[in-house]
Order: structure tokens, then sequence, then C-alpha cells
């Protein structure tokens, strides 16, 4: 080679100003498509892996329901069945009316959700139900990311186009993040472990301490303690399943029930954090701190405002990566704080003698009362 | 009727590599060329066909270098359902003492347990976590 590159320069030189050009010709037209195929490359490495992690969550599930449900006959293709399941919202065309409606749509998903575990896991109790239920739900949360990445990646390949592939492209780390969430939440739900939203759940486990608890909506315990001459009543949901139970409801029950004699509610739950924050950070504000669809909040708004309660509320911060993982000690060790929290609340802005709501939200999963 | 999971998105994906491959080995011979090029030219005090070659020889790494960033995956560690080390705290509500063991299925936060080795008490699970803090 060096040899011949010692010939006469003008020779070399005119080749390579030809390849040269010949490559500047080729990038001017084809920058766009090789970009795309730089980015489908990323985009099909990733969904290898999601394909990896939907296919475990499935085997995770089948593999609990035959240890923990002993059923007749084999429940994989139930289970199959289940990860395809979809929600369609109402139409928010008109919008009232638009929660209860939601509210409906939810509860005959729930109850779908049971009898489908119920059917898939006779002989399991009824935690152990919950907890493939949420395990169940986190293989059909997997399957739909799949899904829906790959159907992106394949639309960009068919098309080629470059608009298509970068919104998924675009958005590919957050996804991944979530991701990684849901996979951590299989192990959570295969054990009944307590999760990193399980945190408002222990709040108000630890303020009951063993005090006695009874049913006050579906799924939702109370249990009604003293602290410094205030009367404290505390709902969660009944635990150790893994459930969220009904907050909305028992909150509306309780105030009913008390006929404007509460004077204060405070709600204690996991809040995302943002980059930079601690993970167990607490923080305190005010209005109903709930997550998820919304009608529970709804229904705590609602009611609240009709009684005219103060709402304040405790967060603990986490990010999305605990949210749903098995709960790690800085986590843990928060709730601690979280009660102080509350009854610091309690000693401000309530007087001896008032009554006070406290409702612990999130996922009992791994938490009794 | 095709399942879910018997479809296969990665058609065309190892033809592709090898694409970008040769692509790469392509750049690269020509940016080796244009290198000795601009070194022989600039041995012939041809300052400015030197620097032009050397120009694009450094540009020709660059984009090999470059392209390799861009291969790499978007996520940096392998996609693989975590597990952690979860322990399980018990307490004698009588005479404190605690003990740690590793999570066992159906331990659960405030579960009377086993019965205390100490007095004739009964162990209270108080505290079900991670083993170690996580690093951010």
């Amino acid at each position: 080679m060096l040899g011949q590159l010692a010939q006469p320069e003008n020779e070399i030189q005119v080749i390579l100003q030809t390849l040269f050009s010949f490559a500047f010709i080729i990038y001017l037209f084809y920058a766009q498509r090789i970009q795309s195929m730089t980015m489908l490359r990323q985009i099909e490495v990733t969904l290898r892996k999601i394909k990896g992690l939907r296919d475990d969550g499935k085997e995770a599930s089948i593999k609990t329901i035959k240890e923990i449900g002993k059923p007749e006959r084999d429940p994989a293709p139930m289970v199959e069945r289940f990860m395809e399941h979809f929600m369609i919202e109402p139409v928010g065309l008109d919008p009232a009316g638009v929660v209860q409606k939601l509210g409906k749509i939810l509860d005959v998903r729930e109850f779908t959700f049971e009898k489908e575990v119920a059917a898939m896991a006779p002989n399991a109790t009824p935690p152990e139900r919950n907890n493939i239920e949420n395990l169940l739900e986190a293989s059909l949360a997997l399957n739909v990311f799949y899904k829906v990445i790959r159907h992106y990646y394949l639309l960009g390949k068919k098309t080629m186009n470059i608009y298509i592939i970068m919104q998924i492209h675009m958005i590919l780390p957050m996804i991944i993040q979530q991701i990684e969430a849901y996979s951590s939440a299989l192990q959570a739900f295969q054990e009944g472990m307590p999760i990193g939203d399980s945190v408002g759940a222990i709040v108000a486990a630890k303020l009951i301490n063993g005090a006695p608890t009874r049913d006050v909506a579906k799924e939702m315990v109370a249990a009604e303690i003293e602290y410094e001459g205030r009367h404290v009543v505390v709902t969660k949901a009944k635990g150790p399943g893994g459930s969220v139970g009904m907050p909305g409801d028992a909150v509306v029950n309780l105030l009913n029930e008390y006929k404007g004699r509460v004077t204060m509610l405070i709600t204690v739950d996991a809040a995302g954090m943002l980059e930079g924050e601690q993970v167990g950070e607490i923080a305190e504000g005010v209005g109903a701190a709930i997550g998820g669809p919304g009608v529970e909040k709804y229904k705590m708004e609602l009611i609240s405002t009709e009684h005219n309660v103060p709402l304040y509320a405790v967060a603990i911060k986490q990010g999305i990566e605990h949210v749903v993982a098995p709960l790690v000690q800085p986590l843990f060790e928060a709730t601690d704080k979280a009660v102080a929290s509350v009854k610091g609340l309690i000693l401000d802005y309530s007087k001896v003698g008032d009554t006070i709501v406290v409702a612990g939200i999130g996922n009992t999963v791994g938490v009794a009362q | 009727m095709k399942r879910m999971s018997d479809t296969t998105p990665m058609a065309g994906g190892a033809s592709q590599n090898w694409l970008t491959l040769a692509a790469m080995i392509f750049v690269g011979a020509l940016a080796l060329v244009s290198l000795y090029m601009g070194f022989r030219a600039y041995g012939d005090e041809e300052i400015e066909t030197a620097f032009m070659y050397l120009l694009v020889g450094a540009s020709g790494f660059i984009a090999i270098g470059y392209s390799f960033f861009r291969a790499k995956p978007t996520t940096k560690e392998a996609l693989e359902p975590k597990k952690s080390d979860v322990i399980t705290t018990l307490e004698c509500p009588q005479c404190n003492l605690k003990r740690v063991r590793s999570f066992q299925r159906g331990d659960y936060i405030f579960k009377r347990d086993e019965p205390c080795g100490r007095c004739e008490g009964q162990m209270v699970i108080t505290a079900i976590h991670t083993r170690k803090e996580e690093k951010k």
C-alpha cells in the first residue's frame, strides 16, 4: 500500500478527491436515513430487552399462581389473556359526571380482575389473591410498554419516517425508567413485600399501633386513637395483601359518620421527587395527597368541601424507580419522620377535643394494621 | 393465530450491524490514507495541502468515534428483573430483643411471628426493607 502511495501524487489525489466527493454527496442525500437507521438500532436493542422483561413478568405470574393458587389446570392461557386486558376510559366530550363514569368503569375493572384471579388461583387466601392481582397488573403494564414501543419501532422501520422514529427514541430513557420500576415490582408482589408506595399505609399502621380496627369501606379499615386530647381516626387499606382500597369512600363514610365534627383531614402518601431531592424527604402541604386516576381524590375533595374540612397533606418523596420496588431503607426510616410530621400538623392546626381524620394512602402490600 | 410473543421485531438487525461496520472500515481506511498524504505533503513543505489532508484524516477518525458513541444502546445496563436483598426485623415487645433475618414469603409488618428466644413473648415484625441503602 505504501509503495502504491509513493506513485505520482496527482493520481492518488484525484482518487481521494473523488471518494470524498462521493461520500459527501451520499451523506448529503442519505444523512437523515443514516440517522433513522442509527435510532432504529437503538430502539431495537432496547425493545429486545423489554421483551425479555415482559416474558419474565409472564413467567413470574404463572409460577406464583402455580405455587400459591395451586390450580387444577395450567394458568398460562388465562395469564396471557389477562395480559391483553384493556380499559376504555369514558368519553370526556360532556365532562359533567365523567368522574362517576370513570369510577364505575374502574369498579368493573376491579371486579373483573378479582374474578379472574379467583379462577386462576382458587386456593389462594384473599391477601395472596391481592398480591397475585398486583403481580398480574405489573405484567400487564410491561406487556403494554412492549407493544407500544414495538408498534412505533415497526411503523418507523416500515415508513423510515424520521419523525415517527424520533418520537419513541426521544422518550425512550423515561420509558425505560418506568419499565425498570415495573420489573422491580415483580419480586415485591411475588413475595408480598412492602413497596415504596406502601409508606402511607405504614405511617397509618404506626399511628394505629395495634388499636382495634373496623371496616369502613371496601378493603379499608379505620382505628380510633387519642393523641394529646384529640380524637384521631386513622384509615388505611386493609393489609397485608396488596391493595390500595377505596380511601375516597372511607373518608366520605367517616366524615358523614362524624357529622361535621371532623375539623381536619390529613392525607399521607408517596410523592414523586424531583431530580436533586433526597429519597425519603418529607414535605407538608395542603390538598389531597393521593394519586391514581383521580376518582378517590375527587371524592375526598368533594366531601371535605361539603363538610368544610381543611385538607392537609404529608408527602414522602421517592423516585419513580422506588414506587413499586421493594421498600428501600431510607423510605422505611422516612415513615417515622412522616408520623412526627402528622403529629406536628395535628398539634399546630387543631385544638384539644377536635376530631381529626388521617388517611394513609397507598398500596398496603406487606403491611398489616 | 400468531401470538404476540412469537413476533420478533429483530429482522434486519444483523445486516444493519455489518453495514455499519463496513462503512466504518471504509471511512477509517480513507482517513488513514489522508493522514499519510498529509504528513507526506508536510514533508514536502506543501503546508496548505498537508493541512487539508490532515483535517480530512482527523475528521474521519472523529466520525468513527462518534459512530461508536451513537451506536451504544440507550440503556447503560442490561434490563433485567432486579432482585433486591430484603430483610425482616423482628422485635419482642416484652424484652425488646431485636433480630434481623432475610425476608420470607408470608412476612408482613406488624405480624406476630415467632416466639421470643429470651422471654415468653411473641416477636413482632417491625420493619421490612432492602438491606443496603440505594445509591443515587
